[in-house]
């Protein structure tokens, strides 16, 4: 006869109200601050040891990205030059704060989405195709129409994972990653000499480029679309969607706490996948923006340069999946990304090829820092003020 | 038999807990040869002096001396180098691996210092086995014995690492009367071979049985030792808590109305596709407690998730209220009638990372007046919660508190309240005090006692016989994934035991 | 009754072996050119699995099912290509070329396993790959020799790999995430590191390559495959090196049982710590030779992220072979084979190189999609542990 050995003592990984405490006094904020700035604290280690200096570095930076402009702006200094810079910031903030959502969304079910690069091809292919047809139909519904294929394709992508994860429990990291390699290689076959989907130069790798009619209008001359107000429209939707509605609540509920919700009769499968298929189709909005405010088009190279994905989920982490700290987030790495471009960096201070991969670092480290939020508490030094509130409930983990 | 020079002696200890003090000066002493209980309710800081003995805790203040000798004990190492084994309560042991491994774990026997040596190992733990009469097969895993066993597996483990001084905690939490008789025939054995026993338990009438001497704790301090001659129950009981306890719910007889929950020749199987609940038949009318008696393991949970819907029965009918729910889910018979406690509050009855009022809503939130269309409420949840948390007593947060930060026996309270205030016509209960203090216990047997009163059915699962003999109207013994015997609230524990472990079927008394 | 059962389970098994043979027979070496073996085998297989189904052998026959049809499909195929583009495609060097694409993944899935069964999940196996890949060649240039290289390689691998621990560990950060963290750092450090030393690219003739079994003991020159580098025979050794540390030594044990019930562990005096931060070390190691093979054993290389999804790969091939050594191994051949049959395709075929190259992560797609019944890894897997 079987009988099943006694339940395991229920380790609760952490005392929940020791951290939950401590982000209810720090707003939420304090974890992802703390995180940046030792993030980059040692990023200007790594410079100062290959014999850069970290603080000229840091200001070109910082000038580099436009962050400059509003205080020349208040000032009334000359502000073309950091103008365009912040520009080119918000909207290399766009596809990332977009693309962040797609994990943070994930992220809130308890899954990993690593996929949102290959989502976001595929929700950018899917826009080429209706952006390259339908010549002169009137922009607002030619625009309309790429956003919706685009939230398809991407949503598509991910619903691949996710149904995968719903039924026979694959788990997402991998499958993602597969995804995205395998989106990667059909785009580049797609636009290939000869591919199915060139363009008219025969010579070049390259795709068709959009109609004018599916451009997407330009806010502020001459880089900046309409892009950045789609993102913040999107964070509210997000926003909406997680905390005012009852899909939000069974995902939240989910990612909380797996067994409970299927206790209540939540279908836990059932918003993985959604969950998954609504994170691609995040990420593929990603994609459609890009490709109708900026690209107009795609070469094959740039399926082997385009890492957006990749760091909207440092952006997710640092945001802590929230709206506001995905804005924040957003803003941060688009910033180092386009301070350290080659237009924007002075090559005598720093190189900027140099500079991509200290941002790559910067990045990292700011996920590491994030995710050990325990390291920041031992840095406060919050034991002393915890010992004066009463957080253990009767039977965890010390007492009988 | 007892020796009088204490083999163990712990003096003073003092153990501290960000905002509780689980051990406060405690004095304790263990004669050679003797059965030593130590006793008191949940939190009183039983387990915690033995972690401390054992090396798992440091204590804050006190000595610990062994046969005489003060040792520092810093990790489960040194209490073993000393002698002191420990036979925890939630077993220690890894299911996949094979009796003769876990026994050996730490302390492997080894060919050309290099290899494992497989037979040798399974060589020293038959030899041991016989040397103190366990029947134990060292090739099984732990996943495919009995708890029993499994049990006895544990004490090997002390055994074979040298120990003459054995702590078992709440060692009978998981026995049948007759497994535990067994464990105390085999603990006489020991102390006869001069093996030192203590007891960890909060079961009154065992401590009287097997003990030769008591210590009772309460709230972190020591109340009093005392020799089993001229201890009772109701003297220990009130030394437990400091007040009259009563031991049996008083309520008044039941007066059952209709059948609202009938199962009709259920069969269920187990996660491993083997059948659990084997043509199982029965009724919970309407004002009366069905108390469900059973060793863990014999098909009650998987009795349980099949009337609430959670996994599809092989064959056989639940009805609810007259109507047949075989085939309907989990939700729609949570909303149909059907109130569920779940057995482990914490992973199945809340989410911990929501509010109070969010997990008021888990089974409603879908509806109106909580959401509209797919649109949330939180106004509505939270005032719902407000009304719920003042009605049940609810202590420790209000609306938007997360419910993490409340202790065991609110966050039961909460969960009690949410299932009650659906109205639901049967309420099914599974080991609902499991973990719980006195004080929360009394108030959930209260209730579902009021619940009964209320004309609702309730099935109530628990592995407390004495919880199910107290509150049950009638009680119907599982074994095996079978319905053994129905018997009325007057029948004893000894009957009981007898059907738990398959003894003779009894028709009810 | 137990009995019967068994024998079912091999009627199943043997099924499969006919469904793989209904395609295999028909290539080289044994090019079996008739429509019958595909066929007869391929209703062979289907047979078997019926009849294990039928008795209740429901996995395995449906495995049988599933592969005999496959096999039949293959076979027929196969059969519809023209002879010399099989023989083109499916040579001998293709077996070698396997092994080459197989020993990054089996060095890593290694590493994975060890680190897995001591409860600590490993997605950072692609960045100490690429750490490896880098420091190898770094160090190989730095010494002129290669065992410095592979030193080199495998300290950094196990430097990085401790990260990893710390954050997983001793501060119980989110392994995942903390695996992931490793790679992004893994992949901008080896970035920033190249371009800043090696700005026009690594000095290929500088690098001291690792030398294959017969140019490193010449007496050796008449085992079959000696011409492989000396890295792929010693994955093997690790291969087999690794079950027999997990099974067989007292060190394994304790390993598993950290990964299952890590305070079943501490009660009896194991350090739950100690064991874990060995493992994830190991891990790193193991890892980090897998790329420095990469690189200054197979390419003679380092460009940026080369590793290209190899170390997730692996970590499928864990997944797959779930955390044994030998099925591991098992799948990374089956991974390098989709990388290796990668380049004949290309010469032979007239499909896209860019098409092609999605073969690799289809086949791990598949694979992790399609392990039927599940997969149950240690029990305390991805859960920090907490000493008190």
């Amino acid at each position: 006869m079987t009988v099943t050995p006694p339940a395991q003592t229920p380790e609760i990984e952490d005392t929940y109200s020791l951290r939950s405490t401590f982000y209810e006094r720090a707003g939420g904020f304090f974890v992802p601050f703390a995180a940046t700035v030792l993030a980059f604290f040692i990023g200007g280690l790594v410079v100062l040891i290959t014999g850069h200096n970290p603080i000229e570095a840091y200001r070109a930076i910082f000038e580099g990205a436009g962050f400059n402009w509003p205080y020349q702006w208040l000032t009334g200094q000359d502000t073309t030059a950091s103008g365009r810079d912040l520009q080119q910031t918000l909207r290399a903030a766009t596809p990332l704060i977009l693309a962040a959502l797609a994990v943070a969304f994930s992220f809130r079910c308890g899954l990993f989405n690593i996929g949102g690069q290959g989502q976001y091809w595929v929700g950018f292919i899917f826009a080429l195709l209706v952006g390259t047809h339908f010549e002169g139909m009137p922009r607002p519904l030619h625009v309309t129409l790429c956003i919706v294929a685009g939230i398809l394709g991407g949503a598509f992508w991910g619903g691949i994972a996710g149904f995968l994860r719903a039924t026979v429990g694959a788990h997402e990291v991998i499958t993602t990653i597969m995804l995205n390699w395998i989106a990667l290689y059909v785009g580049k076959w797609l636009f290939e000499l000869d591919g199915p989907l060139q363009g008219a130069a025969p010579s070049l790798p390259r795709s068709e480029v959009i109609d004018d009619s599916a451009i997407l209008w330009i806010i502020w001359n001459p880089y900046l679309h309409a892009g950045i107000l789609i993102a913040i429209v999107v964070l509210f939707i997000y926003t909406l969607l997680l905390n005012r509605t009852t899909l939000g609540y069974e995902v939240r509920a989910v990612g909380f706490n797996p067994e409970a919700a299927r206790y209540s009769g939540i279908g836990v499968r059932k918003n993985y996948f959604l969950a998954l298929a609504i994170s691609g189709a995040f990420a593929g909005l990603a994609g459609t923006v890009d490709l109708v405010g900026v690209k107009h088009a795609v070469d094959q190279s740039d399926f082997d340069t385009n890492f957006v994905a990749f760091t909207a989920i440092a952006v997710a982490l640092l945001g802590r999946n929230t709206a506001v700290g995905i804005f924040f987030a957003g803003l941060l790495f688009a910033g180092l990304s386009v301070g350290t471009s080659s237009r924007n960096l002075d090559p005598e201070i720093f190189e900027p090829a140099l500079a991509t991969d200290l941002a790559t670092m910067i990045q990292a480290l700011v996920i590491f820092f994030v995710g050990a939020d325990l390291l920041i508490v031992y840095i406060w030094r919050l034991r002393r003020h915890l010992h004066l509130r009463r957080t253990q409930p009767a039977e965890e983990p010390a007492p009988s | 038999m007892a020796e009088d020079a204490p083999v163990l002696e712990l003096k003073g200890i003092t153990k501290r807990f960000p905002g509780v003090v689980a051990n406060d000066r405690v004095d304790f002493d263990l004669r050679r040869g003797e059965v030593h209980a130590l006793l008191g309710e949940n939190g009183a800081g039983k387990s915690t002096l033995m972690n401390v003995l054992y090396g798992l805790y440091r204590p804050d203040e006190g000595e610990i001396l062994v046969k005489g000798k003060p040792i520092t004990m810093s990790s489960p190492s040194d209490a073993i180098g000393v002698g002191v084994g420990m036979v925890h309560q939630h077993f220690m042991l890894i299911p996949v691996m094979t009796v003769a491994e876990n026994i050996v774990l730490g302390v492997e026997p080894t060919r050309e210092k290099l290899f494992l040596d497989q037979d040798a190992a399974e060589e020293r733990v038959k030899q041991i086995a016989r040397t103190f009469k366990f029947a134990i097969d060292p090739h099984a895993r732990i996943e495919n014995i009995s708890v029993g066993q499994q049990q006895r597996v544990e004490i090997l483990k002390a055994l074979f690492r040298g120990a003459d001084i054995l702590i078992l905690d709440e060692p009978t939490a998981v026995l049948t009367p007759q497994e535990a008789l067994e464990l105390f025939g085999i603990l006489r054995t020991l102390t006869r071979e001069g093996m030192s026993v203590i007891f960890i338990s909060h079961k009154l009438h065992e401590v009287l049985e097997i003990a030769d001497r008591v210590t009772v704790l309460r709230r972190g301090k020591k109340i009093e030792t005392l020799p089993r001659e001229g201890a009772t129950q109701e003297a220990l009981a009130k030394l437990m808590v400091g007040r009259e306890v009563l031991l049996r719910v008083d309520k008044k007889p039941s007066e059952p109305g209709e059948p609202l929950l009938e199962v009709e020749d259920l069969q269920v199987l187990d996660e491993r596709g083997l059948p659990a609940v084997r043509g199982v038949s029965f009724q919970v009318r309407a004002g009366e407690i069905v108390g469900i008696a059973g060793v863990d393991g014999n098909g009650q949970t998987e009795l349980i998730d099949a009337i609430t819907g959670l996994t599809k029965p092989q064959s056989g009918t639940i009805r609810v209220g007259g109507r047949d729910a075989t085939r309907e889910t989990a939700r729609e018979r949570l909303d149909e009638g059907i109130g569920h406690i779940p057995e482990d509050r914490q992973r199945r009855g809340l989410i911990l990372d929501f509010t109070l009022a969010e997990n008021v809503g888990l089974h409603d939130y879908r509806k109106e007046p909580y959401s509209r269309v797919g649109w949330l409420r939180p106004g509505r949840l939270i005032a719902l919660a407000r009304r719920l948390l003042k009605e049940f007593d609810v202590r420790g947060g209000n609306p938007k508190t997360l419910a993490s930060a409340l202790s065991g026996g609110n966050q039961q309270k909460v969960v009690i309240a949410r299932e009650v205030e659906r109205d639901p016509r049967v309420l099914v209960a599974g080991q609902p005090t499991r973990g719980l203090d006195v004080g929360a216990i009394e108030f959930v047997h209260r209730r579902l006692v009021d619940e009964r009163d209320e004309g609702r059915a309730v099935l109530l699962m628990s592995l407390e016989l004495e919880e199910i003999m107290s509150l049950s109207d009638r009680i119907l013994v599982i074994f095996g994934g079978e319905i053994v015997g129905e018997y009325g609230p007057d029948v004893t524990e000894e009957e009981l035991g007898v059907a738990m472990t398959g003894g003779r079927r009894e028709a009810a008394a | 009754m137990i009995d019967r059962y068994r024998n079912f389970k091999t009627v199943a098994s043997v099924g499969i072996v006919l469904g793989v043979a209904a395609f295999v027979l028909t290539l080289p070496p044994f090019t079996i050119r008739t429509t019958l073996v595909p066929i007869i085998f391929g209703l062979g297989a289907l047979a078997l699995g019926l009849a294990a189904i039928s008795q209740g052998e429901r996995r395995l026959g449906g495995f049988a099912l599933a592969i005999g049809f496959l096999g039949t499909v293959g076979g027929l195929w196969a059969l519809g290509v023209d002879q010399d583009t099989l023989e083109a495609v499916i040579t001998g060097g293709l077996v070698a070329s396997t092994l080459r694409f197989a020993t990054p993944l089996a060095y890593a899935a290694m590493g994975g396993i060890f680190c897995e069964r001591s409860g600590i999940v490993n997605i950072g196996l692609e960045g100490m790959m690429l750490m490896g890949a880098f420091f190898a060649v770094w160090g190989s240039i730095w010494s002129g020799s290669w065992v410095v290289g592979v030193l080199t390689a495998m300290i950094a691998g196990g430097l990085l790999a401790l990260i990893h621990g710390v954050f997983s560990i001793h501060l119980r950060a989110d392994q995942i995430v903390s695996g992931f963290a490793v790679n992004l750092l893994a992949l901008g450090l080896t970035g920033y590191l190249y371009s800043s030393i090696y700005p026009d690219g690594t000095p290929t003739e500088k690098v001291d390559r690792v030398p294959s079994l017969e140019e490193a003991f010449g007496f050796l020159s008449w085992v079959p495959g000696a011409d492989l580098s000396l890295l792929v025979w010693t994955m093997f050794l690790v291969v087999i090196l690794s079950f027999v540390v997990l099974f067989k030594t007292p060190i394994g044990l304790r390993i598993r049982s950290v990964g299952e019930h890590p305070r079943a562990a501490d009660t009896v005096g194991i350090s739950v710590y100690g064991v874990r931060y060995a493992a994830v070390v190991t891990s790193g190691v193991l890892a980090a030779l897998g790329g420095a093979f990469l690189s200054i054993g197979f390419t003679g290389r380092f460009a940026e992220n080369m590793t290209s999804g190899r170390g997730y790969i692996a970590l499928a091939a864990v997944i797959f072979g779930k955390w044994r050594p030998g099925w591991a191994f098992v799948a990374t051949l089956l991974f390098g084979f989709g990388f290796a049959l990668a380049i004949p395709l290309q010469r032979e075929a007239d499909i896209s190189s860019n098409l092609i190259s999605t073969l690799p992560y289809v086949l791990t797609l598949i694979a992790v999609a399609g392990i039927i019944g599940r997969s149950i890894p240690p029990a305390a897997v991805g859960r920090p542990y907490i000493k008190q």
